[in-house]
């Protein structure tokens, strides 16, 4: 007799591999990190039955200042860097398919590359931009007349939030344009042909069909860019380290510190659990956002 | 203004435009460039110059040399990168066809499953995926950062090999099972060669995300520079050696040969792999 296996065994079959995968490196870890969080871990991750503290660390961090500081922080960098983002990214990817025809392919390698680069690469060059004395950023504002000599762009308490904020929106607008130049694909010529047949102007052409047309590539873009910035951690640690202080850490360089700095397994992990649930919420969004709109074999 | 005079001024202003963009966008590199071909050690003396004043080819001695040896990081990164492609689009092609051709009860949960994971925060799961590797013996080896790596790149590749496969017609499965062939040889000879391009941009974007990936590789390396990758070897030249920047600037420069290669030589497929999920809804 031949062995027929039934579809369903053979999509069991598939899906076992990269299940098994991402239940090991992804959802065990998880759980791991939750139980670490009620645990008090100095140099040790022992989980001994008077190390349990419950709740404790979470108290802890809540009661904390720099805590405060880099939610804060997080938050800002999020909704700053995604709205600078989303704008360059639009203007980028609106010029790909202004210009004339015979600079596009130019333009789109000009837009790619940024993005091709590692995160925490960028953050040395940025680093060596920023030099107070010899770096390029300091002097141009000089040369524009800006100020008298150039400023502490990553010892400046203020001015270093910004400084990571400028340096990572660099590679972001990249990847937003890229996204929003496949999104701009998908809107029919014939839309603005007949507009222009009626006399409407490019920019009343741009808010009436281009706009709405691109509306759901914009959101996914949006809800991508939030996840990435709450969890943000590359540029951070590369440019600055979470300094001068703790200004410019996020709860992502706040937990890695807890962990590998400071060997505070129960702390760290509690700091990973607030970043957590901050992107879950940014994700639930994301997937009820997508999950009408699927449209593979039976999932319609 | 007659039609031929707007058409040169459009050309005109796209020209300008385009200079434009490209100052924006490349002037980190060229600045990286400009400092790699200084004489180290003159890169902290004002004044700044925007154009090569000395074209010294030191800077690559010392990083290429016995100190630093920058072509070893960028093995190691060629390797975690290749054997992470490769093990991705294994494990990724056979969940998609699942996802995108299979009858299939769990379908939705499983999507759900796999998507969820490319959302979480690196830092959720770094420590015990600490622990798990040193459980595993893998510290400090380069497995250690393959293995992760390769589960981390399925969420992103999966969606879009699935998106591939849910492009073509069903009609190729019906007459295949019409003439008996069984579902692995269908999957296996009809339709993966079909998806190869999307098979193609998620390689390659499997392979610039690893290439990049910092956080599991600074963990997992513990310092050893005999197995560290790009990014890892970058940052530790710039805690390093009093920080000479001639010297991290050409190691910046040779370390993103590959990469920008890469991107410049299949943007088409990077733009269409990235942009084809969002297409979808």
């Amino acid at each position: 007799m031949k062995f027929e296996p039934r579809e369903h065994t053979i999509a069991i079959l598939f899906l076992v591999p990269a299940v098994i995968g991402l239940l090991i490196f992804y959802y065990y870890p998880i759980g791991y990190t939750f139980v670490l969080s009620t645990f008090s871990l100095d140099h040790t991750t022992d989980l001994t039955a008077n190390a349990f503290v419950g709740l404790r660390n979470y108290t802890n961090v809540l009661r904390s200042g720099p805590f405060w500081g880099s939610i804060r922080f997080t938050l800002f960098f999020t909704v700053v860097s995604v709205s600078l983002e989303l704008s360059f990214g639009m203007v980028l990817a609106l010029a790909t398919y202004w210009v004339w025809p015979r600079l596009t392919a130019l333009l789109r390698v000009i837009i790619i590359i940024p993005w091709a680069i590692p995160q925490i690469i960028e953050a040395s060059m940025w680093k060596w931009m920023y030099n107070t004395d010899v770096g390029l950023i300091g002097d141009l504002i000089v040369r524009l007349g800006l100020t008298d000599k150039p400023p502490l762009f990553l010892a400046d308490p203020a001015l270093a939030q910004w400084s990571v904020i400028a340096a990572y929106v660099w590679k972001g607008s990249a990847f937003a344009a890229i996204f929003l130049m496949g999104g701009l694909a998908l809107v029919p010529l014939e839309l603005h042909d007949a507009a222009k047949v009626d006399g409407a102007r490019a920019w009343r052409r741009f808010w009436t069909i281009t706009l709405p047309m691109l509306m759901p590539t914009l959101l996914v873009v949006l809800l991508f860019q939030t996840i990435d910035g709450i969890r943000v951690f590359d540029i951070v640690y590369g440019l600055t380290g979470g300094g001068p202080g703790t200004t410019t850490d996020t709860l992502s360089s706040f937990a890695y510190k807890y962990y590998f700095k400071f060997v505070q397994y129960g702390m760290g992990s509690a700091y990973a659990v607030v970043t957590f649930v901050l992107v879950l919420a940014a994700s639930i969004v994301y997937i009820r956002r997508v999950q009408p709109h699927f449209r593979f074999k039976g999932l319609e | 203004m007659t039609r031929r005079q707007r058409d040169l001024w459009h050309k005109i202003l796209s020209v300008l435009v385009t200079i434009l963009l490209a100052a924006f966008g490349l002037f980190p590199l060229y600045w990286i460039l400009l400092t790699s071909f200084k004489t180290p050690g003159t890169e902290f003396r004002p004044p700044v110059t925007y154009w090569p004043v000395v074209f010294s080819l030191e800077a690559y001695k010392t990083i290429l040399g016995p100190d630093f040896q920058v072509q070893r990081a960028i093995l190691n990164s060629l390797i975690v990168s290749s054997c992470t492609t490769v093990g991705t689009l294994c494990l990724a092609s056979l969940a998609a066809y699942t996802i995108a051709r299979l009858k299939f009860r769990y379908k939705w949960s499983s999507l759900l499953f796999i998507q969820i994971a490319s959302m979480l925060p690196p830092i959720i799961v770094i420590a015990p995926t600490f622990l798990i590797i040193r459980w595993m013996g893998l510290l400090g080896k380069l497995p250690g950062l393959i293995i992760p790596n390769i589960v981390y790149n399925i969420p992103m590749s999966t969606w879009l090999v699935a998106s591939y496969f849910a492009g073509l017609p069903f009609e190729l499965e019906d007459a295949a099972k019409v003439d008996g062939s069984p579902p692995l040889k269908i999957f296996w000879q009809i339709m993966l060669p079909l998806t190869a391009p999307g098979l193609f941009s998620a390689g390659v974007i499997a392979f610039l995300g690893s290439w990049g990936e910092f956080m599991l590789a600074f963990t997992i390396t513990m310092g050893l520079p005999q197995v560290q990758t790009v990014p890892v070897a970058i940052l530790s030249y710039s805690v390093a050696f009093m920080q000479q920047w001639t010297w991290i600037s050409a190691g910046i420069v040779l370390s993103l040969i590959p990469v920008i290669a890469l991107v410049v030589i299949f943007q088409k497929w990077v733009v269409r792999g990235l942009t084809l999920g969002s297409a979808k809804y």
